[in-house]
Formats: structure tokens, C-alpha cells, sequence
């Protein structure tokens, strides 16, 4: 695959670093020199010095057959922009924000961003998770089937508690996948399985779905 | 008309000094207070410390009822993103931007956005000048 | 000087042909090998392995006259192509692999913006090159 990756910051930098380990073509695009020329040492000819949301940059870094278009820099709405350009004017098909205020994650989303991915957003769902009240963790997102992966934890106060999975509540198309319990090995459950606190499970979610099942597992 | 105007720079201050004369409801908003400088006197409008590409700031200036919205801070990227957010979160009925550079210009106008290059527009106006002598 | 192995990096310019003749003249006296290498940059609107017929037909010219010039001398070299994205470091890498000793280039006397301008490639090589590098300028026009 040939992947961009606006930024040269660490994200950037270890992104292609792995991207180009597993052989895939990458350009960096990065406007401070330096960097570049040091990138250039270590990796080889993979960085363009230039503002990744201008459309001469990209034009010159062959965005037109880009597979992944990938923007890291710290601003957002540099990130924003650079990967609308990418979209509109290049036809990238997959486009991916940092988004460094948790809250752009949403406003990205709604203005045709593929793939936001908030780090803020990650950290602070494996602190919170250690907490009852946010126990739902996200996996893995898997946008084209609007599916999501998540891991939730049965809090003690939660209603799910001594239930069996066949008398939960849940949306048709959850699936409660994996039930791990301390002590034990992870093991499938069925409709008869009976829930205890403490117990995290793996379940797919429709991607609007994650507040019900949350509620209705880890009662908060 | 209730207009929120993002960017009290030079462009920022005098719009909203020109709207406020004509009795306009203006909010201005700005994230250096310093720059507050260049609003005049009399001025009759609010004049708020903030980041426009914030929706809680947004809120704050009253963009839910606003019937415009103005985006001409220094960064072609943050009036973009302002703007988009203006127009198609809180709905504001008519959302202008400045965009210095002419080609990202282009593909903002092509989604919907109305923007301005004053790169552009000024080329034009040099070149309509020498032509005329 | 003596050296087994000579690399001519061919800029496609008018130096080429006095940077060729040095090349043979040099190699001579130890009976070195001589690798002429002309480098196509592909720019990245394109994948590194396109064929942009242009630039391959003017290569190949490029190379063929270097031939010519070296068999002028009564001498055999080698020529090859090369496809990269920037030519100072496919040079380098050329070199490294082929373990010259020598790295000769040409250029003619240019001048980019009204200023003397060496372009990109020989900055980088003189910079980069574990071996040997002879520059070769031709006077000014």
C-alpha cells in the first residue's frame, strides 16, 4: 500500500518506521527541514518537507494513488484539513485524524473524517475502566459493518449480576462473544451462563448501541 | 442580524466595527485578549476571550441563535474548521470564511462553504489597476 | 590514484562526455572496471517502478553515447539504469553495492535563479560518499 502520514512528530515518526517495516510504501510530510532531512537519514527517501494541507504538497507527494491517508500532527484542525483536501481533492479512500481534544472525535466524524482516533480518549478508558461507573472499553472499531468491539466489566451494583445472558436486555445485534472470569479460562457464553461481578466480557455492538449495553452490564 | 465574528484581527475589528454602526448584535471572539485593542471605543457589542473551533465557546457566543457567522482569524485551517462546525452543527444560516490560499479555497466552496481568498481578490484588483492605466 | 572500481554517476548533460574520458583515462592504469549509471527520479505520482518512456529513451540515449565515448578510448564500460526517487542517494547506494572506490560526476556550469546552483544530487554524494568523489566542472560558457 502507498501511505501519507502528515506530521513528523513521534506519532508520525514510529508509524512509518512500522508501516515501512512491514512493507508498505510510505511518505512522510513534514514542514520543518530539519526533520525531514534527518527522516531521510535513518529511513531513506521517505519525506517530503512541505504543509500537508496544501494541495501543491499533496499534489507533488502523489496523493492521487495514496491507499491511506493518515494525518498526525498536534493541531486538529490541521488534521481536519489536511485530511478533507486528501478526501475531496484526492479521492483518498481512507482517511485517519489524530484528534488530540477528545471532543473533535465527534465533530470529525460528522464532517466526514473515516477514522478519528483520539489518544486522549483511549488512556482515559483504560484509567477508567478500573472504575465501576465507566467500565466499557473500546476495542476495535469496525466501521464499514458500523460494528464495534468492546470489553465491559460487570460492576458489582450492576442488574446483570446473578443473570443468566438469555435474561439481559440486549440489542438483537450484540453479541456477547467472550466471558472472562478470574480464576478461569475465557470461555464462550452461552444463554444459560449465569453473570457475576467482577466478570469482563468481549462483546459486538452496533456503533450507536455501546450506552444500553454499558448500562445494562455494568450498571452504571 | 445577530452575527459572531471569530478573529479580531485587523479584518475582525473593522467588520464588527462597521456592523455595530449599523446597529447589528455583535459578538466577537478572539483567544488574545490584546487583540480586543482594535475594537473601537463605542464599540457596542461583546467582545469574548475564546477559541471559535471549541463548540462550548461556540455556545457561549450564542451561535445556537445566531444568524451569521464570520471566520477570519489568521489560520486558514481554524476559520475552515470553525466555519464547517457553524454550518453544519448549529445549522447557522449564512457562514463566511477567509481562506488565503486560493486551491483550498476551492474545495471548501465545493462542499458548501462560503469562502473568500483576499489572495485572489486582491491579484484581481492589482491586475484591473495596471490594465486600466 | 589507483582504483579497481569506478562508478560515473551520467547527469545526461554536455559534462558527460569529458567526465566519461576520465573515467577511462583513470581506470587504465590499473585496468579498473567502469559502471556508468544513469539515474530516472520518478516523482511520487507515480510507483518507483513506472515506465515513463520519455525518460528511459533518453537514458538509454545517454548511455549509448557514453559507451561510444569510452570505446573512442579503447575502453569497455558497463552501463545501467536506475529508477529512485532521488538521485544523491541511489548513487550512494549504487557505490556502496558495487564497492567503488570512485565516484566521478559532471556538471555543466549552471545557473538557477541567477545564482550557481549544483542541484541536489551532488551536494548529497560529495556529502555522503564513503569513497572517492572528482567533481568535474565545465568552464563557463
Amino acid at each position: 500500500m502507498y501511505i501519507i502520514i502528515v506530521g513528523g512528530g513521534s506519532v508520525g515518526y514510529y508509524l512509518s518506521k512500522a508501516l515501512i517495516d512491514e512493507g508498505h510504501e510510505v511518505l512522510m510530510v513534514e514542514k520543518n527541514a530539519t526533520k525531514c532531512d534527518r527522516f531521510e537519514d535513518e529511513l531513506g527517501s521517505v519525506c517530503l518537507t512541505g504543509d500537508g494541507c496544501e494541495v501543491a504538497v499533496l499534489a507533488e507527494a502523489g496523493a492521487a494513488r495514496a491507499d491511506v491517508f493518515i494525518a498526525a500532527t498536534n493541531e486538529d484542525e490541521d488534521n481536519l484539513v489536511a485530511c478533507q483536501v486528501a478526501k475531496h481533492k484526492f479521492e483518498v479512500s481512507r482517511t485517519i485524524a489524530r484528534v488530540n481534544n477528545p471532543k473533535n472525535g465527534e465533530i470529525f466524524k460528522k464532517l466526514g473524517i473515516d477514522c478519528p482516533i483520539s489518544v486522549t480518549n483511549l488512556i482515559l478508558e483504560h484509567i477508567e475502566e478500573e472504575i465501576p461507573t465507566h467500565a466499557l472499553i473500546h476495542l476495535l472499531t469496525m466501521s464499514e459493518e458500523k460494528t464495534e468491539i468492546v470489553e465491559v466489566r460487570i460492576g458489582e451494583r450492576s442488574t446483570a449480576v446473578g443473570k443468566s445472558v438469555k435474561e439481559l436486555t440486549l440489542h438483537p445485534d450484540s453479541i456477547l462473544v467472550l466471558l472472562m472470569r478470574n480464576g478461569q479460562k475465557p470461555q464462550v457464553p452461552t444463554k444459560d451462563t449465569i453473570l457475576q461481578a467482577g466478570d469482563r466480557i468481549i462483546a459486538l455492538t452496533p456503533i450507536d448501541n455501546e450506552g444500553v449495553l454499558r448500562k445494562e452490564l455494568a450498571g452504571s | 442580524m445577530k452575527v459572531i465574528i471569530m478573529g479580531c484581527g485587523r479584518v475582525g475589528a473593522q467588520l464588527a466595527s462597521l456592523l455595530d454602526a449599523e446597529k447589528h448584535n455583535i459578538t466577537v471572539l478572539d483567544v488574545d485578549a490584546h487583540s480586543f485593542r482594535r475594537l473601537p471605543p463605542a464599540f457596542g457589542g461583546t467582545a469574548l476571550l475564546g477559541d471559535g473551533t471549541d463548540e462550548e465557546m461556540l455556545k457561549k457566543a450564542g451561535v445556537e441563535g445566531a444568524d451569521a457567522f464570520v471566520a477570519v482569524t489568521q489560520g486558514d485551517n481554524r476559520n475552515v474548521m470553525a466555519a464547517q462546525m457553524a454550518k453544519h452543527m448549529f445549522n447557522v444560516p449564512k457562514v463566511i470564511c477567509r481562506i488565503y490560499d486560493p486551491l483550498r479555497k476551492d474545495i471548501y466552496e465545493a462542499l458548501g462553504l462560503e469562502a473568500i481568498s483576499p489572495t485572489t481578490v486582491f491579484a484581481q484588483l492589482l491586475k484591473e489597476k495596471l490594465l486600466a492605466m | 590514484m589507483k582504483f579497481e572500481k569506478i562508478l560515473v554517476a551520467a547527469s545526461g548533460t554536455g559534462a558527460d562526455e569529458e567526465t566519461v574520458k576520465l573515467a577511462c583515462d583513470l581506470a587504465k592504469k590499473s585496468k579498473a572496471k567502469v559502471y556508468v549509471v544513469y539515474v530516472i527520479e520518478v516523482k511520487r505520482s507515480l510507483p518507483l517502478d513506472a515506465v515513463i518512456e520519455s525518460e528511459v529513451q533518453k537514458a538509454e540515449q545517454v548511455l549509448t553515447r557514453a559507451e561510444d565515448i569510452a570505446s573512442d578510448r579503447d575502453y569497455e564500460v558497463m552501463t545501467g539504469l536506475i529508477q529512485a526517487r532521488e538521485a544523491g542517494p541511489a548513487i550512494i547506494d549504487e557505490a556502496v553495492e558495487r564497492g567503488v572506490g570512485l565516484i566521478l560526476m559532471g556538471v555543466t556550469y549552471k545557473k538557477r535563479f541567477g545564482a550557481f546552483s549544483l542541484g541536489r544530487a551532488i551536494p548529497y554524494v560529495l556529502e555522503e560518499a564513503p569513497c572517492h568523489v572528482i567533481l568535474f566542472r565545465e568552464p563557463t560558457p
